[in-house]
Parts: structure tokens; sequence; C-alpha cells
């Protein structure tokens, strides 16, 4: 049983093909077709009785599920900063104010995103009383108004270049969505350069009003408008370097975290822009 | 002559092989002394070995010419003239007495000088080497090239990115701490596992018969100095290198040096100048095959012939055994398949566009997922564990190969003398007063159980006892009597003891009534007489007489019927005859009895002379029979039933007489009950035997003289077409052919056997099993296995632990590698259907290596199916340890099923926590950007980077807690191969704790604070640890009805497709 002769490199061929069909027995890969049918169809039957099993498994388990609301919402007890125009590998915006097509992508970007702010998209939707939380009992949720014009100059109505022609370059913060989530006190966005750059935020003050919450979740909330807040830059003129970092973070509430060794996100975003003469 | 010299071959058997680091234990390279039996040249290369030792022999030529210097000096140091010497100069030389041999005290001066006869072991393999190879051996490889592509990552990384992730290096260090790990706990296994066998070795301690000061007296082999004065006989092993002085039909067999297998004749006459040619030199470790000698000691230890040459050859390669060679096939496949897929795998997601960094990495992820990294070590320890069971069984196993190939034995060629009987003559039948009593055979010997108040008995147990020359040896009040040695033939001794048992002291007795005069048995009288005073009046004398039955009645005119004498009649005789023929059909050896009370005219002081007969031979009174037989070991006929129902022919070879061997092979079971051999039925049916249509009969008994006669054709067709064979009056070369006839019917055939002659027998079988206490040396190194009670029940006990070792290795890995699925399909699906990675890489060592670890040892400890000794022994050769059948289970049905429960829990936390299957396919590219913080769910929330990994790490605590739920059901369902769990039942505790410890440490790793910071381990819900519990049922009753399909369709297609 120990012994292994060394078999000759045509044996081992032979052998192969030999194993590839057989002539005499008519195996196919060592099993006749017969034997090939069998255990082919014993997978098949066996496979198709766990796909059926997997699937009914599945089918139970969404059935628990609520279509509205997630079963569990621990996993995101606070929002992240979000901030456009999206970012693509990088949170760094570099552009030329000279070069139109430098910053083509940044001011497409937020036109788009913009899209549903625009004032005939929000025409059937509430126009909320400001400063409390919007709480709603359904059947059906309404959404409430955003007015894009609280942004400014950076809500493209006025500057359809959002800044980026003249040297003040915008940016958009917003807040994650999280289904019922209340925010305490009076959130905003705080926004703030290490640089000698002058930032504005619009609103003022970077203010994320409370009627925008809580938030009922993509099928009962249709057409919900995230609050934004927007960032301009304005470098000073005299500052030779034309690069400013900005961090901007979630203030004023106690219950919005905006400090996690892990999370950069949570609560707050760290840009840049640099920007060429 | 250094090329016929194979030293290597002893140590062939003890290799389980270096490929593996797993099981490599080199129990041939021990590090302690060497003495001449482990250099073992005789039991070396078995004929099947042959080719292997070809190439080795290659190897050891390129290795010799670094030598080639030292052996010239050596081939110069070789010169001797001792064998020129006539004895006087020989004497001088080594101031020794040719007759008295040396004074002790000069011996121990020589010792002291000189050191121990043993030879220096070759240089074993340096420790730090065998470190290596466990390190750098088998899956190692792979998981180091793993954890090399990690840094190489990382580093790449560093490189072009200023915050690199450090999860790179962190995988790399894990890997390369498990390989680190893994290897020395193989190295520890390794260590302890040569030491068991080392132990085993110095179990057989080699003797020498040398004479110091006029005495003879045994020593240890190593104890043996140049000058001693020593004596071999058949079947010993030459201590040292020996000048002879004087032999006696002295032949040696110089195979293990020369290569010549005939043995050679040895005298104390120079026959040739060549040390190596003359006849006058017997060499250290050769065999001395029959015949004795006396000779001086010339060289011992590092300076005898053999010695030198040892030290040359030393470190030759080393063979591997089949299990070894099974282990390595399956890791070449394991490799094959995790190159192929991560390879394949690695191209695939370049073509999908993954950076080639990413690729890597998923590369390594495959590779981690197929390499069952704790497998090794969990048949190391299987091994370990089973060399020391079979330990405790008295089963001294020289390899742990022969266990294996034990276990497929399905021929026992079997001694009768010592091994199936207790080689110990009892009384085994009494007839007196016309009734034939049963005398308890058994080795306790308690009860006896016939009338012992009967007259006629008290004058049985006096004769018995007062006519017989044996005699207890002096010092054994404290042994129980059937255990003390004694002086005489064996059934003397059988009579003596018996009657000391059963009756009284015998030494009273004889006191009592002192013998006056005797006459020994001989073979042509075939009786034997002697006179007694008697004890009631000592002035006269009883003359008393035992010997063959038929010439005892011969002398009898009466007969005693419960005391009183009665005249010979008819009646008598019949019953006499009657009694005889069926004491001696039981192949029992019978004895008659009979006395006379002689007259008066022969008082005390009468001189009574033996030679011319001067008392009376005639009118003697009969008294009865006494049978006695060896009878068969008590645990012998439960072992040759359970041969039987395990599919293993027993036969019987035996130099005894026919009539005893069939007696004791009925009284075993090796022809068993209701079965006739030929002749029983020609006798009944009173027909020539060759009318009897051989196909009726299953038994036959062989003679020895017909054997001669046969042709190897007719000796198959007996070997075909009985399935009880006995074979009486054989020589025991007649063994060899038996041994080879079985085999050439393919049989896998395990010979016993004690004498020089076998070891012939034993070094053809596969299995070559030596008798421990009856055994000679040569034949315990013929043999691969030693028993150490000689009991044929320990044979048994060593197949069903053969057996059980290849079963539970099997089982082991069947649970091992159906994990493997659940891990690999993850990375695949990944890739394939771009969801969130299921299982990490982490995650999968914490299955391999710690979860998973315990559960698969203690399948090591699962007893026996209790059909391990009822189904047919294995075949060798397409009954593999992995063979497509366990792959199938493992990894195209349980595996499946498993995976299927870690997907399920895995969509179900994904779903639970927003996420829903639909949405997840194609996801990964975002999910994968750090950049992309508000990736939406399905429910509108959106989630960041971070916290989208945090719930993928949960989803992969899920999906490994998954993993350990569905093993329970696995390891309860690779418990059995074909019985159902409710009859194996769970006796196992060590697998319960395995359980239970899996999941303490599933527990542990899922919810110990920190974890999700060392490990990526998050906590779980309770309801997703249930989420796996009916795919764990749903893979117990699908193997429930599986086996249920087996055990009643056998031989089914399930049973061919699925049996592993």
């Amino acid at each position: 049983m120990t012994k292994k002769e060394k078999k000759s490199f045509n044996q081992c061929m032979a052998e192969w093909k030999l194993f590839l069909y057989n002539p005499t027995t008519r195996e196919f890969l060592g099993r006749t077709t017969k034997s090939w049918g069998l255990i082919l169809l014993f997978y098949l039957v066996f496979y198709g009785f766990l796909a059926a099993l997997f699937s009914f498994t599945m089918w139970a388990m969404l059935q628990t599920l609520n279509d509205e609301v997630p079963k569990y919402r621990d996993q995101i007890p606070s929002p992240g900063l979000m901030v456009f125009p999206k970012p693509v590998t990088a949170l760094d915006y570099s552009f030329r104010v000279s070069d139109p097509e430098s910053y083509r992508g940044y001011v497409d970007d937020l036109t788009k995103f913009l899209k549903s702010y625009d004032l005939e998209e929000q025409k059937n939707l509430t126009a909320c009383p400001d400063g409390a939380l919007r709480e709603q009992k359904g059947p059906t949720y309404t959404a409430c108004q955003f007015p894009v014009v609280s942004l400014k100059g950076c809500s493209g109505v006025e500057d359809p270049e959002f800044g980026y022609s003249t040297g003040n370059p915008c940016i958009l913060v917003k807040m994650n969505r999280i289904i019922g989530l209340k925010p305490q006190g009076k959130p905003r966005i705080n926004c703030i350069s290490k640089k000698t750059a002058t930032l504005s935020t619009y609103p003022s003050n970077g203010t994320i009003d409370l009627k925008y919450f809580p938030y009922y979740g993509k099928k009962l909330h249709v057409r919900y408008l995230q609050p934004l807040v927007a960032v301009q830059v304005a470098f000073n003129t005299t500052s030779t370097g034309k690069e400013v970092t900005v961090e901007c973070k979630i203030d004023g509430s106690p219950n919005l975290r905006n400090q996690d060794d892990r999370d950069k996100f949570l609560g707050r975003v760290v840009f840049k822009i640099t920007m060429h003469a | 002559m250094y090329s016929c010299l194979d030293l290597s071959g002893h140590v062939v058997l003890f290799e389980l092989g270096q490929l593996y680091p797993g099981i490599t234990m080199e129990f041939g390279k021990t590090r302690g002394r060497v003495t001449p039996q482990e250099l073992n040249p005789s039991s070396g290369p078995k004929p099947k070995r042959v080719p292997k030792m070809v190439g080795r022999r290659k190897k050891e030529k390129v290795k010799r010419k670094k030598n080639k210097a030292n052996i010239e000096e050596l081939k110069k140091e070789v010169v001797m003239d001792d064998h020129k010497l006539t004895l006087e100069e020989l004497s001088r030389r080594y101031s020794v007495d040719l007759t008295k041999g040396l004074r002790p005290e000069k011996a121990q001066e020589i010792l002291d000088r000189d050191g121990p006869n043993t030879l220096t072991p070759p240089p074993t393999t340096p420790e730090w080497v065998k470190f290596c190879k466990q390190l750098f051996g088998g899956f190692s490889i792979l998981l180091w090239t793993g954890a090399i592509l990690c840094f190489v990552a990382y580093g790449i990384q560093t490189y072009f990115n200023e915050e690199p992730t450090k999860d790179n290096l962190y995988l790399g260090i894990v890997l390369a701490v498990v390989v680190f790990i893994t290897g020395c706990f193989s190295y520890y296994q390794e260590a302890k596992s040569s030491k068991i066998m080392e132990s085993f070795k110095s179990m057989v301690p080699q003797q020498a018969l040398v004479i110091r000061g006029g005495e003879k007296m045994q020593i240890n082999v190593q104890n043996v100095v140049v000058g001693d004065l020593v004596e071999v006989k058949g079947g010993d092993r030459i201590p040292a290198d020996i000048r002879l002085i004087s032999a006696q039909g002295c032949k040696v067999d110089n195979s293990s040096l020369t290569g010549e297998s005939e043995p050679q004749s040895r005298f104390p006459h120079f026959t040739h100048e060549n040390l190596l040619e003359t006849r006058n030199i017997c060499f250290f470790s050769t065999n001395c095959v029959e015949g004795t000698a006396r000779g001086i000691v010339i060289a011992t230890g590092d300076s005898t012939v053999m010695g030198r040459i040892a030290s040359l050859t030393s470190g030759l390669a080393v063979g591997q055994t089949p299990i070894a060679t099974e282990i390595k096939h399956f890791i070449h496949i394991i490799t094959m398949v995790a190159v192929f897929l991560g390879v394949s795998f690695f191209g695939l997601s370049l073509m999908l566009g993954y950076s080639w960094l990413k690729a890597v990495i998923f590369l390594i992820g495959i590779i981690v997922a197929n390499v069952p990294e704790g497998l090794l070590v969990t048949v190391t320890v299987c091994l370990t564990l089973t060399a020391k069971r079979m330990a405790k069984k008295n089963c001294l196993v020289k390899n742990l190969e022969a266990v294996e190939t034990l276990g497929s034995t399905s021929i026992i060629c079997s001694d009768k003398t010592g091994t199936l009987t207790q080689n110990r003559m009892t009384v085994a039948h009494l007839w007196f007063d016309k009734t034939t009593y049963e005398a308890d055979t058994s080795e306790e010997q308690t009860v006896n159980t016939f009338a012992k108040d009967s007259d006629t008995w008290f004058i049985l147990a006096r004769i018995a006892g007062l006519c017989n020359r044996a005699d207890f040896k002096p010092d054994q009040e404290t042994l129980p009597i059937a255990k003390r040695a004694t002086t005489g033939d064996a059934s003397e001794s059988a009579l003596l003891k018996f009657i000391e048992q059963s009756y009284s002291s015998v030494k009273e007795m004889r006191e009592k009534s002192p013998k006056v005069a005797e006459i020994p048995f001989n073979s042509t009288n075939k009786y034997q007489i002697s006179i007694h005073l008697r004890e009631d009046s000592s002035q006269t004398h009883v003359l008393l007489m035992k010997g063959a039955p038929e010439r005892i009645l011969a002398f009898c005119s009466s007969y005693l019927l419960n005391g009183q004498e009665y005249s010979m009649d008819e009646e008598m005789k019949e019953a006499f005859q009657n009694a005889y023929l069926e004491l001696g059909g039981l192949g029992e050896r019978v004895l008659g009895f009979c006395f006379l009370n002689l007259p008066n005219t022969f008082s005390k002081g009468f001189k009574f002379n033996t030679d011319e007969v001067n008392f009376p031979m005639e009118n003697f009174c009969f008294v009865g029979l006494i049978s006695m037989i060896d009878p068969p070991r008590p645990a012998v006929p439960e072992a040759v039933c359970k041969c039987r129902s395990a599919g293993i022919k027993v036969i019987m070879v035996t130099g005894d007489h026919p009539i005893t061997a069939k007696a004791i092979a009925k009284g075993v079971g090796i022809i068993s009950e209701g079965t006739e051999t030929a002749e029983d039925t020609t006798a009944q049916l009173k027909v020539h035997v060759r009318q009897i249509d051989s196909r009726d009969v299953k038994a036959i008994v062989v003679h020895g003289s017909d054997l001669k006669d046969m042709s190897s054709a007719q000796l198959d067709e007996i070997l075909r077409n009985y399935t009880e064979i006995v074979f009486a009056r054989t020589s025991p070369q007649q063994k060899l052919i038996i041994v080879e006839g079985c085999q050439r019917q393919g049989n896998v055939v395990a010979a016993t056997g004690d004498g020089v002659n076998d070891s012939p027998a034993l070094k053809k079988a596969d299995i070559g099993i030596a008798m421990g206490i009856t055994g000679s040396d040569v034949s315990k190194q013929a043999a691969d296995m030693i028993l150490l009670d000689d009991n044929f029940a320990s044979i048994v006990t060593g197949v069903e632990e053969g057996r059980l070792i290849f079963d539970n290795l099997k089982k082991s890995i069947a649970y091992t590698l159906t994990s493997n699925i659940p891990e690999i399909t993850p990375f695949l699906l990944f890739i394939i259907l771009g969801i969130p990675l299921p299982l990490g890489t982490i995650t999968i060592l914490c299955i391999d290596l710690g979860t998973d670890m315990v559960p698969a040892i203690s399948l090591a400890y699962e007893s026996a199916e209790s059909d391990i000794m009822k189904r047919a022994p294995r075949d060798p050769k397409n009954d593999k340890l992995v063979n497509y059948r366990l792959i199938g289970m493992a990894y195209g049905q349980i595996g499946m099923i498993q995976a299927l429960a870690g997907f399920f829990t895995y969509f179900v936390i994904l779903a639970e926590n927003g996420f829903k299957p639909a949405d997840l396919l194609g996801i990964r590219h975002d999910w994968e950007n750090s950049y992309v913080n508000d990736l939406e769910d399905s429910y509108g929330q959106q989630w960041t980077f971070e916290q989208r990994k945090i719930l993928e790490f949960t989803c992969q605590t899920g999906f490994f807690v998954s993993i350990v739920i569905v093993q329970w059901a696995d390891l309860i369902i690779c418990k059995t191969r074909r019985n159902s769990v409710f009859q194996q039942g769970m006796k196992n505790k060590i697998l319960i704790f395995g359980i239970l410890e899996e999941t303490f440490l599933a527990a542990f790793l899922c919810y110990t604070p920190g974890m999700d910071m060392a490990l990526r381990m998050y906590p779980l819900k309770i309801f997703w640890w249930l989420c796996a519990i009916p795919y764990s049922i749903l893979i117990f009753i699908y193997d429930e009805v599986r086996k249920f399909a087996i055990r009643n369709h056998p031989g089914g297609w399930l049973e061919r497709e699925t049996y592993y």
C-alpha cells in the first residue's frame, strides 16, 4: 500500500484521458451518464429545496418588518454631516476662478441637488411654523417647505455659479436623515476655519429649524426636504494662500453628538477648499 | 557493502512524515542512545517498500560525498585481526578466561572506560530545524503568503496615502501570530508523541547472556564490554562484535550488514582474510537464526562494524506512511482549491475594476477562508490520543502506521499456542464412576464442580498426585496455585496443580507416602509407575500407574465404582471406550489411572527392581481417566466472534495435531458451532470425502503435509472457498506460504508469531504481530506490533482501535471542512453580488482556531459506532481518508446549509436595521467608500461610513455566531457516520464540553467590552442568535434522514454517494 510507483508522463496522460472519458465503461469524468444524472438530480432537488427554504425564511422575516420604520434604530442614534458638492475621493475642493471648466462639476452637482428644493417642486408642501418640532400622527404626513432663498447667495437663484466664478465658493452642509430624530435645544451648524478666510453661513447663524423634525421615513414622509445650511467662503484678498480648511459641527443640541474618535463624520465634517487664481 | 546496507528501514516505520507539520513524528530519530534493536536492519525494508528505497539511496550518495574523507578514515580503521588469532592469543589479548569469562570487577572497569555498548544515535535533526519545519510546512506557507501580502498591502498604502488604515497591518500580524502559535503547538505535540514512542521502545529491553567469573548472567546489552564471554542462541540478536570460540550448528542472518538474506553458518575457525567474510565473527545487531555459540566480544558500540557504518548512514531521508500520504494528498487538494479560487477571484475582481490592492486583499481573504487552520493540530492530537490508548491496551505499536493498517486487516493468521490458548495445560475433564466430570479451565480456576465425595475421586487424586514427577518451584506460597511455576512436563504440572487445588497438598501426600521405586514414562511403554508406602499401614506398598488409557486398561482386571472394586466386564470396557473417544474427540490429552495394593510379601524394606521387574504387573484396578487441554483464553471466543462480524477471517496456523487444533478452533469459534468439516460430514453420512460437494462445507482442517504438496492455485482455492480454515501440523515456513496465499487474494493480512522462523511471515504480512512474553527478539524486530500479553483479544482491540482512529479522523475532518463553505461563500458573494462583506478574515480565524478547535478534537474521543466491528474491513485502495463523498457532504450539503444560515442572519440584521435585501445588491461600491457618508437605506435614513461599518461588523458577528450554532448540529451529526445519534447517545463528555466551550467563546467574543476595538466584534441582540437555529435543526434532520436511509438501504444510491 505504501508502494508508489513513479508514473511516466505518458502513463499519466493516458490515465487522465481515461478519466475524462472511459470508452469501455462509458464513463465521463469517472461517472456514467446515469450516475451523473442521478447526482445532478440529487443536488438539483437538494439545492432547490434549500433555495425554497431560504426564500421562505427570508419571506417570513420580511413579513415581520414594518414598511415604514426599521425595527432597530439604535445603530444610528446621532446623525452624520455631509457636504455638497458630493466629494468623490476626498473632501478636497480645488478649482480655478478663471477656468469655468474646473468648477463645472461642483456647480452641476449643486444645481442637481437643489433641484428638489425648487420653488415649483415645493408648491404642494406645507408652510410650517418655525421653531418647534412638528410631530405628526398620520395617517398622512406632510413635509415642510424649505425656502431656498434663505441660502442667500448659495441658493443658486441669484448666482447660478454658486459663487465659484467670483471666488466665493458655496458648500452646502446637511444633516443625515434619521427616522424619529428629535433634536433638543436649538441645533445649528457652526463652521470655523483655521486660515484667514471669512465664512458666511446661511441661513444666518447656520440655524436648523426644528420644524423639519422628526422625519417619518421615505414611505410616510414623501417629498420630505432636509434643512440645509450653506457655507460661503470669502478669501481675504490680502492673504497670499487661497487655501482654507473648514470644520463644521452641529452645535446647540445636547442630543446630537459631534465628537467621536472613530467616526469623523458624526455631527461634524471637515473639508478643504483650494482656490487658484 | 555500503550500498547493501539499509539502516533506515526501521526508521521508516516510525515516521509519520514530515510533509506536514502536524504529525511529523520522527520516532526513528531518538534523542537518547540507540540500542541495537533500534538499528534494526532485519525488520527494515519490507518488500513492498523497495521502490522507495532505491530513490532514497540516491540521496544517500549525495550525502556521502561530503563525508568522503571521513569514510576513508573509517575504512582504514576497520582493519582488525581478531579473526586471525588463535584462541590462546585471543585469550591473552583480552586477558579473559575462555571458560569463565571476565571477572565482574574487570568488566565494570572496562565498561567505565569504554562506555555503554550502544551506538551513538545518528545526529538528530536539530530542534530548531524541526521547529522551522512545523512553522513553514503544509498550510503554513499559504498563511505566511497571506501575512506577507497583508504587510505589502499595508506598505503600499502607507507609501501612497498619508492616512492608511491599519487593518491590513493588524491582519498581517494576526496571521503571522496564528501560524506561529499553531507551529509551536504542532511542535509540542510532535515532541510529546515521539516521547511516547520512545517509551514504547524502552519497554522491550535487550538482554544478553554473558559469562562472568564463571557464572552465566543475563545483562542488558548496554552493559556488554570488550572481552566479555557471551553465549548466543537461535533467536538472539548478537549483542556486540564477537569472535567465536565454540559453536553448535550456529547460523546467523547477516542481511542487515551485507544484504545477503541466506543464513550463514558460523564456527570458530578462521576462513577468510576479510573480517566481513570470515566465518568466525558474528556482528553486532545481526541475528542468530539457529544453534548456539560462544564467543569473546571484540568490539562494542560505535567501534563495531555496524557502528562505524551506522554513523555514516545516519540522517537518511525517511519514507512516508500511508496516513501521512493521505494527509499530504488532502493538503494538496485544499491548497490547490484555495489557490485556484484565490487566483480566479483575483482576476475576476481586477476585471470588475477593483484596484489591484483591493484584489490582493480579497485574495488573502479567500486563502484564509479556504485553509482549515486548526485541522492539522486536530489531527495531531487525535493520533497522539490513539498512541496513548493503544499503549494502555497491551498493544505495543511500533509505529502509528500499523494502527491504521491494522484497522483495514481482513485476515488474521494466528498461532494457537499461547495466543489463542493460555499456553498452560489444564485438567479439563475427569471420568470416573462411569461419569464424565468437567473441571474448571478458566484462568482463575475458582470452582471445581464434580463429585468430590466419591471414594474413587480420593484414589484418583492420590494416584495423580503421587505418580507424578512434577513439583512446585520453591518460594511461591503467596501466588495463586494456577500461577505457580513448576518443574516437570506440562501434563504432570497440570495434574499437580489440579490436585493441589481441588484435593489437598501434594507435598503432604508425598511425605506421608514416600516413593520407593518408579518407572518413568517413556514413549514405548506409554505408562509411568511409582511404588509408595501406604499411608494407613506404613508396612505395605501400593503400586500406582498412569499412562495412555488403552495401555492402562490392558493391565486391569477390575475397576472402581464409588469406591468399590468390581471385576472388569464388557459394559465397563464399552463405557471406557466411549469416554476415551469422547474426550479424545475434544482434542484433549487423556491419561488413564490405575493402582494395585501390593500384597504383604512386598512389605517395607523390599528392594524393588525397576529394570528387571520383581513385582506384579497385572490385575490392576482401573480408577479413571483425566484429560487435559491447553484451554482457550477466556476473551478469545468473543474476540473471534467480533472478528467474524467485522469481516475478518481468522485462520489458525499451528504445529499441533489436527484433532487438538480442530477442538481448540471449535472452542474459540474459528470453526463455528454447527459448521462441520468435510471429515465430520463424511463420518455422519458414511460416504467418502470426495463425494461431498465442497461448496456445502465451510470449514476445513488442512494438514501440513497436504499443504506441502499443494500448488499455490490449490491453496488459493482453499483460501477462497472456505471461510473457516485451520492449518495443523504446519512448519513455520509454511506460515509464510499461507500469508502469501492470503495476500494473493488481495487481503490485508495480520500474522502472529513468536519464533525466529516466523519472522519471514511476520515481515511478509501487512501487519506482523510478535508476542511480548514468549516471542524471540528476532520476531519482535520483524513485527510491526507487539502484544504485551500475548493475547489474541488484544489484536482485535488493536483492529478496533485502528478502525476507530480512522473513523474519528474522518469525522473530525468532515466537521472542520464543513465550516469552510460558510467562510468562502461570503467572499464570493461579496465580489459577485456587491453586497457588504458578510464575514471578515478575522472572524474566519476566530472560527477556525477558536470555536471549531475543541469540538473537532473532541471527536477523537468519540466512542466507536456500534457497527465498527460489524462492517467489512476498509479497502485501502478505494476507501480514502478524505474522499469525494466526504467533500460532497461537507462542502456540497451541510456546508451549504450552514452558509444559508449565516446569510440568513446577515440579511436579518441588515434588514432590521434598515437595509432590505433587495437594496443591498450592488451597494458595495458606495458602501466601501469612506467619503460617502450619507448612504441611504431602504427607509430613507442616511448612514455615515463608520455607522454602516459598525453595522457590517455586527452582521459579521451575527454570521460568526450562526456558524457556531450550525456547527453544534454539525458536531452532533459528525459523531456518527451510519448510526443515528439516538443510538450512539451523547456520552462523549469532551464533545459536550466542546459545544459549551464554543458557545461561551462565541458569547465572550461577542459581548466582552473592548472586542469592538480588538476584533471588531459587536454585541448582538438575542434574537439574532436564534436565526440560525432552524438551519441547525435542518442539518440535524437532514442527516438523520440520510443515515436512516443508509441504514435501511445498505448499498443503496445514497450510501454510495454520501457515506464517507
